[in-house]
Parts: C-alpha cells; sequence; structure tokens
C-alpha cells in the first residue's frame, strides 16, 4: 500500500508540472514541433502518454470513427491490422482480434462489447489538407463494433461518439442483412461513410458486383469504395489517410465548459466505475468536478485516460477526444449510458443521448442449485454493472425459488449472459422458457405489460379484451432460388410481406413484418436451414399487433409449473403443447410413482402423456459388510436429486428446463 | 487367585445360563429368543454367554446342546421378530449441542474372515479373490494348494497381530467365512482360523459359524469335518438351476454337482442350518426358469435362502458383455417381476423376507449379517475385507502383495488404525441404509434419540407420500401398521411424546418398497444431509 501511494506521489510530481505547463498555451504550441522533439511517432505501445501529448491534437487533429459490417465480415480484424499500422499494439504480439476481450468473444470468434482504441498516425500519403512530408500527426479514434442484430444497440450508442464510419463487406459475401441494418444506422446518424470492400484475397472476391450492389442499395459511388485484406494487409495503407480525408472532425468548441456524452461503464474490481466518454465541448482534467445531467450528482475526476490500447492515464481530456475517467461513482447504475456529463456548477444543454435499450426476451434466470441465491444475486450484479443492456427485476416462482427476470436484446444476449455468468462468475443457473412482452387488455380498459406468462393468472377473474403482441420489421437477403421456401417460412410464422426486390442479378431481399416471439428462437437456424446457410437477416423493433394470444400451462400431475407457463398464439398451442409434453415425458425421469404431464389452457387439457412409475432400484447385500461403496452410490443417487428442481412432488431434471427452450418457439 | 481363568468363565458362564433358563421358565424369555437371538433381551444386556476358550469350550457346547436339545431345535410357533440390540448410542443422548461426538464404541462380537480362493472368476464377480486355475488340485482337496496354506499363515498372523477391543473378554457370536470359495480351503486350516479367533477374542456358547461353499468343491466326509471343528452354518452358492445359465455366468459347477451339493448338505447330521444362494436377473435368464430355481429351492428346504439381483459391475466380464437392463440382461420391469416372485413364492412356502435379500425359515435369520444391518461393529480379517471398530471402517488391501505388507505393518505395529471418527450425519446414514434394508426397519425412538426429534421428523414428514402411496410401512410400538392417515395425523400433532407420535418404526414395503430401496435410502440421505 505504501508502495503504492509512493509511487503515485512520484507520478502526479512529474505529470502535474507538464500538465500545468501544457494546458493554458495549448492553442499556442506548435503540434508538429513539440511531437517531434518530445515524443517520436513511435512513442507508443505501453509508454505513458502525457496530457501535453494530448493537447497537441486540437479537433481538427482529431477523427472518430466506428468500424461496422455484418457479422464476420471482418471488423475486428481490420481493427487488428489499424492499431499495428499505427504501432498501437505490436504486430504478430498479443492474440488475433485484439479488442474482442471477453472470454465469450474469444470463444465465440464474435465481438460483443464495442471497444474503443485511441491511435496516433503521421499521414504520409498526400492528402488535400496536407502536402509532402512534413505532414501533421492526427489522433484517432477506432470503434470495434459488433456485427450481431442482438447488438446493434452497441452499434448505436458507438455511432453517437464518431463522425464517421468504417462500412466493411466481405468481397465475397457482399452486402447482407447487418450491412443493411448498420448503414442505415449510421446514415440515420448523418454519419461519412467510407465502403471498405475487404477480404479481396479470398478466391470467391467479386469486388465489382459488391460494388454495384452498393450503388444500388446505398447509392454509393463505386469509386469511393477502398479494397482490402485484413488478412494479407493489402490496400490497408489507404484506410487511415480516407479516414483523415473523408471523414470530419469533432465539432465542439474548445472555449465552452466541459461536456460530454457517457458512452458506457463498467466495474472494475480495483479501479471502482470506468466510464467512456466523449468530450463534446471544453476539457476535462484529473481533480476537475464534473456534474451528471440525469441524477444531478457531483463527483471529482480521480483518473483521466485514454484506451491506447490498454487505460493509458493522461490527466486530461480534450474537446472531440474520447477517453476513460474515473470517479468516485460506487455503481455503474450511477453512471447511465447516454447521460451527458458536465462541468458542475454550469448549466450546460444536455446532448441528445440514446433513445433507451429495448429488451425483446425476457426469461427467468434461477440458481440451478436453489441454495446459491445469494451467490447468482451477486453475479448478476456485477455482471450487469459491465452489462447495462440487461434488466434485472426479482421473481419467484414455485417450482425454482428465488430468482430474477432478466430482460435482453436478443437470444444470442441471453446466451452471452448465461456464459459469462458461469465463466466469469462461476454461477450455474436455470433459465426459463424466453418470452417477448405482451400486452394485455382487460374489461376495464388497464393494460398490463407482461413479461413473465407465470404472472397472468390462469383464470382470469378479469376478462381479457384484447391482447397485443410486439412485432419486428425483419430484413431477409437471400439468394434469388430460395424465395420460395422463405416466403413459406415467414407466412408460417405469421409474417407479413412489406417488400420483395432483388439487389442483384442472383440476390433478393426481403422484408416482412413478424411478430418477434415467432423469430426469438430458431427463427435464424430455420432460415439457415432452408437456405444451405446462405440466408442473412436483421431485424428492428416495430409496433405492438392485436393477436388471438393464450396463455399455456404445463401441469405435473396436476400441478402447474410456473417456471413453465408460455404465452402464445391460439393456432399453435395444441402443437406446442403436444411438443413441451412428449420433450418433458423424454427428460423427466421415472419417479416412485406415476406421473402425468399436461399441457393446459385454461382448464382445458390440450396434451397428455403419462410417464410410468419406475420399477426397481435396488442394491444386491452389503458382501462382507462392505457398506462404504454402497454407501457412495447412494450418496451420488442423493447428489443427483438435489440438482434437481421439485415440484410439488415431481424432481424435474435441469435438463429438462434447457430442453423446453428449444421447443419453445411454434414451427 | 483360587481358581484358573477358565474355571472361573466356566463358573460365570454356568451361572448365566442358570439365570436366563429362570427367565426363560418364568416366560420373561422365551427359549428361542436366548439362543436365536441372544441380544433380544434388551433389558438383560449384562446376560452375556460365555463359553471357554479350547477343547472346554467345545465339550460344554456339546453338553449344552445334549443337555437342552429344545433351545437348540425347536422354533417356537410365534416368536417375535427380530429385534436389533439397543443401539449403542443410547447413553449419549445428549443435547443436540454434543452433535458431532460420536458413542462410545461397543467392543465387536462378530467376525468376518475372507477366504479368497476360487477355482475361476466368476464372470460377474468383483470381488478380492485369488483364481487357482484349472491347474489347481481336485475339489475334494487331497493335495493341496500350497498358496491356500501361505494365505491362511498370514491371516493367522494378521489375527495375532489384531488387539481385541475389550479388555474383558466379549466373545464372538458369529463368525462368517466368506469368499472367494471357502470351501476350497481344508478344513484344519478353517480349524486353525477357528482357533486362532477363539484363542484371541474367545467364542460365545453358540455362536453361529457359516462358511460360504460351492457345489462341486466338497464332498459328506469335507462338510463332516467342518461341522466338526465348529461350522455349524453353511450358505451354498448354488445361484441357479439352469445348466446354461450356469454356464453363462462362468461358474465352475454344473447342475448335477448342484444336486449332489444340496444332498451333501441335508444329509450332514449336526448342519441344521443352510442357506441357499440364487442371483436373479441373469442374462437370457426367462421367468419359467426363475420359476424353476424357486421351486428347487422350496423343494430343497433350506432354513435361509439369499436372492440376489445380479449387478453389472465396472471390470468384470459381465461389465464389458452387457449393460444394465439391455437385452440379453431382463429389462427393469421383468426384473422387478424376479423379485417379486421371489418374495411371493418364499413368503408362500413359510419363509420370512426379513431383509431385502434375505428369507429364513423362523428363527434362522444370519445372525452375521444383521451384525452388518444393525450398524454394530465387528472384526474383518483377510484380503480386502472389511472391519467395523471402534467406530471406524477400514478395508483391507484387495492385492496380496499390498495386504501382506499391511499385516507386517501391523505386527510391526507401524500400522493403527486412524482414529478419524466418523461423524453424526454419516453414522444416522448409516444407521437408516441399514435398517431400512430390513424388515425390523428403523426404530424412530432410538434413533431420535441419537440423532435428534428434529431430524426423525424431517424424515417422517419426506417419507409421508410414500406411506400414503405405500412403499413405505409405519407401524406403533407393538409393531402393528398404521393407516397412512393415521401417520398424516401423528405427524401433524406436534405436542405428543418423544418423536411426537405413536408412529414407533419405520420400514419398506415387501416387495415394492424393498424394491426402490435405493430411491427412498437416497431421499432420507438428503434430509441427513442436504
Ligand atoms: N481471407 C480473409 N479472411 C479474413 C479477412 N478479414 C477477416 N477475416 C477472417 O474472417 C473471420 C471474421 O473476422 P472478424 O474480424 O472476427 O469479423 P467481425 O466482423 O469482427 O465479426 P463480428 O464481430 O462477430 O461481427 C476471421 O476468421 C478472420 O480471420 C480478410 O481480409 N481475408
Ligand atoms: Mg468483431
Amino acid at each position: 500500500m505504501a508502495g503504492a501511494a509512493a509511487l503515485r506521489r512520484a507520478a502526479r510530481r512529474v505529470i502535474r508540472p507538464l500538465v500545468n505547463a501544457s494546458a493554458p498555451s495549448r492553442t499556442l504550441v506548435q503540434p508538429e514541433r513539440l511531437l517531434s522533439s518530445q515524443a517520436s511517432p513511435e512513442h507508443r505501445g505501453r509508454a505513458i502518454v502525457s496530457g501535453s501529448e494530448l493537447g497537441l491534437y486540437p479537433p481538427e487533429r482529431i477523427r472518430n470513427f466506428s468500424i461496422i459490417a455484418h457479422v464476420d465480415h471482418g471488423k475486428s480484424t481490420l481493427a487488428d491490422r489499424l492499431l499495428e499500422l499505427t504501432g498501437t499494439i505490436q504486430k504478430g504480439h498479443g492474440q488475433p482480434q485484439y479488442l474482442d476481450k471477453l472470454q465469450v468473444e474469444r470463444e465465440r470468434g464474435i465481438t460483443v462489447k464495442a471497444q474503443t482504441a485511441t491511435m496516433f498516425y503521421r499521414n504520409t500519403v498526400e492528402t488535400s489538407e496536407s502536402h509532402g512530408t512534413d505532414s501533421p500527426s492526427y489522433l484517432l479514434n477506432l470503434i470495434d463494433t459488433p456485427g450481431h442484430v442482438d447488438f446493434s444497440y452497441e452499434v448505436s450508442r458507438s455511432l453517437a461518439a464518431c463522425q464517421g464510419a468504417l462500412l466493411v463487406v466481405d468481397a465475397a459475401q457482399g452486402v447482407q442483412a447487418q450491412t443493411i441494418a448498420n448503414f442505415y444506422l449510421a446514415f440515420e446518424s448523418n454519419l461519412s461513410i467510407i465502403p471498405v470492400i475487404n477480404k479481396i484475397d479470398q478466391p470467391t472476391a467479386d469486388p465489382d458486383n459488391v460494388k454495384a450492389q452498393l450503388k444500388r442499395l446505398f447509392d454509393i459511388d463505386p469509386s469511393e469504395a477502398l479494397l482490402t485484406s485484413a488478412k494479407t494487409g493489402q490496400g490497408l495503407s489507404q484506410v487511415l489517410p480516407a479516414v483523415i480525408d473523408r471523414i470530419p472532425c469533432p465539432p465542439g468548441s474548445c472555449d465552452l465548459p466541459v461536456r460530454m456524452l457517457l458512452l458506457d461503464s463498467y466495474y472494475d474490481e480495483y479501479k471502482g466505475v470506468i466510464c467512456h466518454v466523449a468530450v463534446v465541448d471544453g476539457a476535462m482534467r484529473k481533480g476537475d468536478k464534473i456534474s451528471s445531467a440525469a441524477t444531478g450528482r457531483t463527483y471529482e475526476v480521480f483518473d483521466v485516460g485514454i484506451m491506447h490500447p490498454e487505460l493509458t492515464p493522461t490527466g486530461v481530456l480534450y474537446t472531440g477526444q474520447v477517453g476513460y475517467v474515473i470517479t468516485g461513482m460506487r455503481s455503474t447504475k450511477e453512471a447511465r449510458i447516454g447521460d451527458t456529463l458536465h462541468q458542475a456548477k454550469s448549466i450546460v444543454e444536455p446532448l441528445p443521448g440514446f433513445k433507451p435499450v429495448r429488451h425483446m426476451v425476457f426469461s427467468g434466470v434461477y440458481p440451478a442449485d436453489g441454495s446459491d441465491f445469494d451467490a447468482l444475486s451477486h453475479a448478476i450484479e456485477k455482471l450487469t454493472c459491465n452489462d447495462a443492456s440487461v434488466s434485472v427485476t426479482k421473481e419467484t416462482s414455485t417450482a425454482l425459488g428465488m430468482g430474477f427476470r432478466c430482460g435482453f436484446l436478443g437470444l444470442l444476449h441471453m446466451d452471452v449472459f448465461h456464459q459469462r455468468l458461469e465463466q466469469e462468475y462461476g454461477a450455474q443457473v436455470i433459465s426459463t422458457i424466453p418470452t417477448v412482452p405482451y400486452i394485455f387488455e382487460y374489461g376495464d380498459e388497464s393494460k398490463v405489460q407482461v413479461e413473465n406468462p407465470a404472472a397472468l393468472a390462469s383464470n382470469t377473474a378479469k376478462r381479457v379484451t384484447a391482447c397485443w403482441e410486439p412485432t419486428v420489421i425483419a430484413t431477409i437477403l437471400i439468394p434469388s432460388e430460395y424465395v420460395g421456401p422463405v416466403i413459406m417460412l415467414c407466412s408460417e410464422r405469421r409474417g407479413e410481406q412489406l417488400e420483395y426486390t432483388f439487389i442483384d442479378a442472383q440476390r433478393a431481399l426481403l422484408k416482412y413484418r413478424i411478430p418477434l416471439r415467432e423469430i426469438i428462437v430458431d427463427f435464424y437456424n430455420e432460415l439457415k436451414s432452408i437456405t444451405s446457410g446462405y440466408a442473412t437477416f436483421d431485424y428492428e423493433d416495430s409496433e405492438y399487433q392485436k393477436s388471438d394470444l393464450v396463455k399455456m400451462d404445463i401441469l405435473l400431475n396436476g400441478q402447474p409449473v410456473d417456471a413453465m407457463a408460455t404465452i402464445i398464439h391460439n393456432q399453435k398451442a395444441q402443437k406446442v403443447g403436444r411438443e413441451l409434453v412428449d420433450k418433458l415425458k423424454k427428460f423427466i425421469e421415472r419417479q416412485m410413482f406415476e406421473i402425468t404431464i399436461q399441457a393446459a389452457i385454461g382448464s382445458k387439457i390440450i396434451a397428455r402423456e403419462t410417464l410410468s412409475a419406475m420399477r426397481k432400484n435396488v442394491l444386491a447385500k452389503c458382501y462382507g459388510g462392505d457398506i462404504t461403496r454402497k454407501k457412495k452410490l447412494l450418496e451420488k443417487q442423493k447428489e443427483g436429486k438435489k440438482r434437481m428442481k421439485r415440484v410439488g412432488s415431481v424432481d424435474i431434471p435441469q435438463e429438462a428446463f434447457h430442453e423446453l427452450l428449444k421447443v419453445s418457439n411454434s414451427k | 487367585m483360587g481358581c484358573s481363568e477358565s474355571e472361573g468363565q466356566l463358573a460365570r458362564t454356568v451361572v448365566k445360563l442358570f439365570l436366563a433358563l429362570k427367565l426363560q421358565k418364568n416366560g420373561l424369555v422365551h427359549s428361542s429368543t436366548l439362543i436365536a437371538h441372544p441380544y433380544r433381551i434388551d433389558s438383560l444386556d449384562w446376560i452375556v454367554l460365555l463359553v471357554p476358550p479350547g477343547p472346554l469350550g467345545s465339550r460344554w457346547s456339546a453338553m449344552l446342546r445334549s443337555a437342552l436339545p429344545f433351545v437348540f431345535q425347536f422354533p417356537h410357533r410365534k416368536p417375535p421378530p427380530i429385534r436389533p440390540r439397543p443401539p449403542p448410542v443410547r447413553r449419549y443422548a445428549s443435547p443436540p449441542a454434543a452433535a458431532g461426538s460420536v458413542p462410545p464404541p461397543l467392543p465387536p462380537s462378530s467376525a468376518y474372515v475372507h477366504l479368497p480362493f476360487c477355482r475361476k472368476r466368476c464372470h460377474y464377480c468383483d470381488f478380492p479373490i485369488v483364481a487357482l486355475g484349472s491347474s489347481s488340485p481336485s475339489p475334494r482337496g487331497e493335495a493341496e494348494d500350497p498358496r491356500i496354506a501361505d494365505y491362511v499363515r498370514l491371516l493367522l498372523r494378521e489375527v495375532a497381530a489384531t488387539r481385541a477391543v475389550s479388555d474383558d473378554g466379549v466373545p464372538l457370536e458369529t463368525i462368517f467365512f466368506g469368499g472367494g470359495t471357502p470351501s476350497l480351503v481344508p478344513p484344519r486350516l478353517v480349524a486353525a482360523v477357528l482357533d486362532a479367533l477363539r484363542g484371541k477374542f474367545g467364542l460365545s456358547a453358540c455362536p453361529e459359524v457359516s462358511i460360504e461353499m460351492d457345489p462341486g468343491t466338497f464332498d459328506a466326509a469335507k462338510l463332516r469335518e467342518l461341522v466338526g471343528v465348529g461350522v455349524n452354518r453353511v450358505s451354498l452358492g448354488v445361484q441357479a438351476f439352469q445348466e446354461d445359465l450356469l454356464r453363462a455366468c462362468g461358474r465352475a459347477h454344473g447342475l448335477a454337482e448342484v444336486r449332489e451339493a444340496v444332498g451333501i448338505v441335508t444329509g450332514c447330521e449336526g448342519l441344521q442350518n443352510w442357506s441357499m444362494d440364487l442371483i436373479s436377473s441373469l442374462p437370457n435368464q426367462t421367468e419359467e426358469m426363475w420359476e424353476e430355481s424357486l421351486r428347487c429351492t422350496i423343494d430343497a428346504r433350506p432354513t435361509h435362502v439369499s436372492v440376489y439381483d445380479l449387478q453389472i459391475e465396472q471390470g468384470t466380464k459381465f461389465g464389458q458383455m452387457y449393460t444394465p437392463g439391455v437385452y440379453p440382461l431382463p429389462n427393469e420391469t421383468d426384473s422387478a417381476n424376479f423379485y417379486k416372485m421371489a418374495s411371493k413364492r418364499l413368503s408362500e412356502a413359510g419363509y420370512k423376507h426379513y431383509e431385502i435379500s434375505s428369507y429364513c425359515r423362523t428363527g434362522y435369520e444370519c445372525k452375521h449379517n444383521l451384525t452388518y444391518w444393525q450398524n454394530r461393529p465387528f472384526y474383518a480379517f483377510g484380503l480386502g475385507s472389511a472391519s467395523y471398530i471402534n467406530g471406524v471402517r477400514f478395508s483391507r488391501p484387495r492385492r496380496m502383495k499390498e495386504y501382506a505388507d499391511w499385516v507386517q505393518k501391523l505386527e510391526d505395529g507401524t500400522w493403527c488404525h486412524e482414529s478419524i471418527t466418523s461423524e453424526m450425519k454419516d453414522m444416522a446414514m448409516d444407521s437408516v441404509m441399514l435398517s431400512l434394508r430390513t424388515a425390523w426397519g428403523l426404530d424412530l425412538h432410538s434413533f431420535s434419540k441419537s440423532y435428534g426429534k428434529n431430524l426423525t421428523l424431517s424424515l417422517c414428514s419426506m417419507f409421508r407420500p410414500f406411506v400414503e402411496s405405500g412403499l413405505v410401512i409405519a407401524m406403533d410400538a407393538e409393531r402393528q401398521a398404521l393407516h397412512p392417515s393415521e401417520f398424516e395425523l401423528e405427524l401433524d400433532s406436534e405436542n405428543k411424546g418423544e418423536t411426537g407420535s405413536r408412529v414407533a418404526f419405520i420400514r419398506l414395503s415387501d416387495p415394492d418398497g424393498f424394491l426402490l430401496s435405493n430411491e427412498l435410502i437416497s431421499l432420507a440421505f438428503g434430509i441427513i444431509s442436504p
């Protein structure tokens, strides 16, 4: 402790004079000269970046951009190359997709969380702004974003900190569903878009076709497209010059009191709450007092710096820069994403912020071992500190005990959440059948949003006059030969066709309005399997529509299992009820009595199965008095029982719950 | 000292016998109880039938036998059911704060002796055995295999190096020679072991001395000889009455040997008590075959029948060949049916189903095995055998070399029983696991005294649905079955006596509860050790 304190004091002694000296004279200093005398362009790496260095980059020398694309088109790999090119990370050191830091991301090879990195770059290619050899150095903030539709919220949040985006398109696969979705996100945010046709090293690469698609879909001039291979490095040198050239610098004003957008926050065991911010106006220094526009609370800035690519203290952040700040915030709940942080005691106009996250899917999360509620509670609290896009409320189930109702952006998000709970916090969970938020309207005109089917009374005293379910607008891109089956699938899923066009000679674009419930579980898998994997799919939320919904109960020996209740379209109830009952029959083990498994709507049984009683489980005698082995066997059996969930007298294995997730959607 | 030690013991024995017989005459103690269940006389714990060691002792037993033939031979029409000796924990029914302490252990009065030799390994067997192979001497044992004598020497060394738990000479009441195939061991070596045990621990007046015998490994003379040295109970490993099944099991004998062996055993004078061992759920076994085996068993009129359900163990030949429940093994339903058939047929023939896999004529329970089920201590000697002494269970090495090394250490005094005393809940689990195997069941009063009223009540409420469904039977102190509704009632009323109810015993029903014993016992485990 004493050592650490001494170190900090020493560090302050070094940094403070620099900060003090550089700050007031900031605009007077010639950036080029200072940079060349104090630090060579190769200074990055692990070295501490001083506040005075940051001072060398006024907004004109700053570019903030995101990399957006369809899943797997190479965003994170391209980010690697750019980080290497600028010396921010060393080539060949560290893992590929450097910015995918979570274990889930590494295992699944996908990006889940947007990540920011600051790079310093000296433009050596001639541009319209600078000429010749003595080109200025730039500070570039790169934000790598996820491609999967569930995480499009991360994309829109990232875009709010940017003035431009690299729209990456796989040269062989061409424009896909998320390319379109992300293009529109960027376009609507008025960002400058640089099309990057990547993976041109692939034998099936067809950049010209991609250019044509871009022209046709987005009216992008083919000459604007950069051709790259993030794998071989081909074409990469044009990327950053294009960023500098085509993306405007951040707009803010240096002279105003500090005002910044809170982009993201997470909790660090040692440092506390770390906020990612984009400084829009003014500058923020260590020791400053800042306030939250949302909560009105004031904090002292303990630490401030940039992600280069790891947290690198600078003591200051200037206008247009993106970095982190650590204050005395105790919980990420205080750090509301989209909030405006500003100089304390000043009155500022809050920044536009983001539209709030919309939770598409809800599911109960329960400790797999009933006694572990506290551990789970702790884990969820910690994890939601780092994933604010999950909503969490406590709930209780008779079958599963105490747990949480969680709202997710989609099923992948839910999956990732479970995986992170397990990997990062060691929490084993049982998750209930995911449901979408329905709205029920009663005779007295009251409306209730139902996120947990169990909360809806099976035999309602109040008469339900109308039910509403959320819908989405789905965009599906497919080779034209699959149009037939895909239209079939969509109509089976109660979809309503909105658009049917061709994006080029071979590929069609379909747009449907589909009830959210119909796509959350297995729609994409089904779509992929009927199109040999060629379909891509994206959706955005749309309005609620009236629907004929019923609550379906699952009963074991006549007793409803609240955690297995679902809300479902009347027409699909029979079929889904049958499937659920069959699945349960398969996964519930025989017990010492007969078990009836039923699916019911109100008092009407729509499916039924019987599981006959176990007949025999007995051990031969304890030979020679050696009871230890038999005892171990029985203890093992006891442990097995402990892992099951008991409803009434019926033990339900955890797999049964997991299996139900798979059928829960109507096919 | 006025008289020699053996004379002193003799005098004590006489006094005690007289006392016991007086009690019996006055109707205080049933004679059959006295002999078959000496521990039945709870209030008379101090009556211990002592027989002096050595030839004097044998003479005395013989005298007693001829003097009191009725005591030995007359089974009584309605003898009381087997009742376990009061649990050892009685005196320490201390407040729950003392939980974790262990009762002062009783000295063992039983000994298991492992004689591991077999002609060859049966396909289902995973016991520690030594297969002598086909080159081994003839079954009648004229020229004996030196390995047997070597082993018995080792065994005798173990006995000699073992310290008796009590100094004041609690004699052995049961001895069990298990295997292996103990009948391969020459009778004089069996006698040597018996002598060693007698010398070390003393034998009671009429100990139960059992030996396992396989058809084809003995003749009338050999059996007579064994009986002559003190063996009085035979457990005959017949397993099946079908030539094909015997072969499929890898048994070293055929049907002819079975018939011959049954003849020898039933014809042996001085041997009334013998058990027939059967195995059900063998590969390709049909209902008809099983019916036939049961009929042949009943016809042979053994005093005891053990019916084992085939267990497929890893590492056995059967383990490689078969999967439980999958053809040619019977499926769960068929194998449950075999169990029920045995229960029905044997009960009809007058056998009591007194333990999950044991049946007997009245008064012929295997006392040695009751020791296990009543969770009482016992010595064990020999390769791979498990003892339970001073509250500690210990299994000896299963390999000969390691066993020999271990005996050496025992002699050198460099090995001692680890004094890790088992935890309270382990004892409670043992008690439940073992007692629920028996028809006598779990004595709730003594369980409650030892492990607390709350635990007992929790167990009862866990069993409640099974009392209703008939898998579990609740009984009052008179062992009258309680109607499920009475059981409910009793449990609900909190302010009753010690256990809060009239329920005094809980047992598993026959055959349905027995058939699901693993399920029911593991549920009880979940209550004891959540
Ligand atoms: N051949 C070739 N493969 C590439 C190129 N760029 C990326 N890849 C590979 O494409 C795969 C996906 O790359 P990522 O960088 O993880 O893609 P992403 O767009 O970040 O994916 P998400 O974050 O999940 O949306 C990886 O296996 C990369 O090695 C390229 O230029 N050429
Ligand atoms: Mg990525």
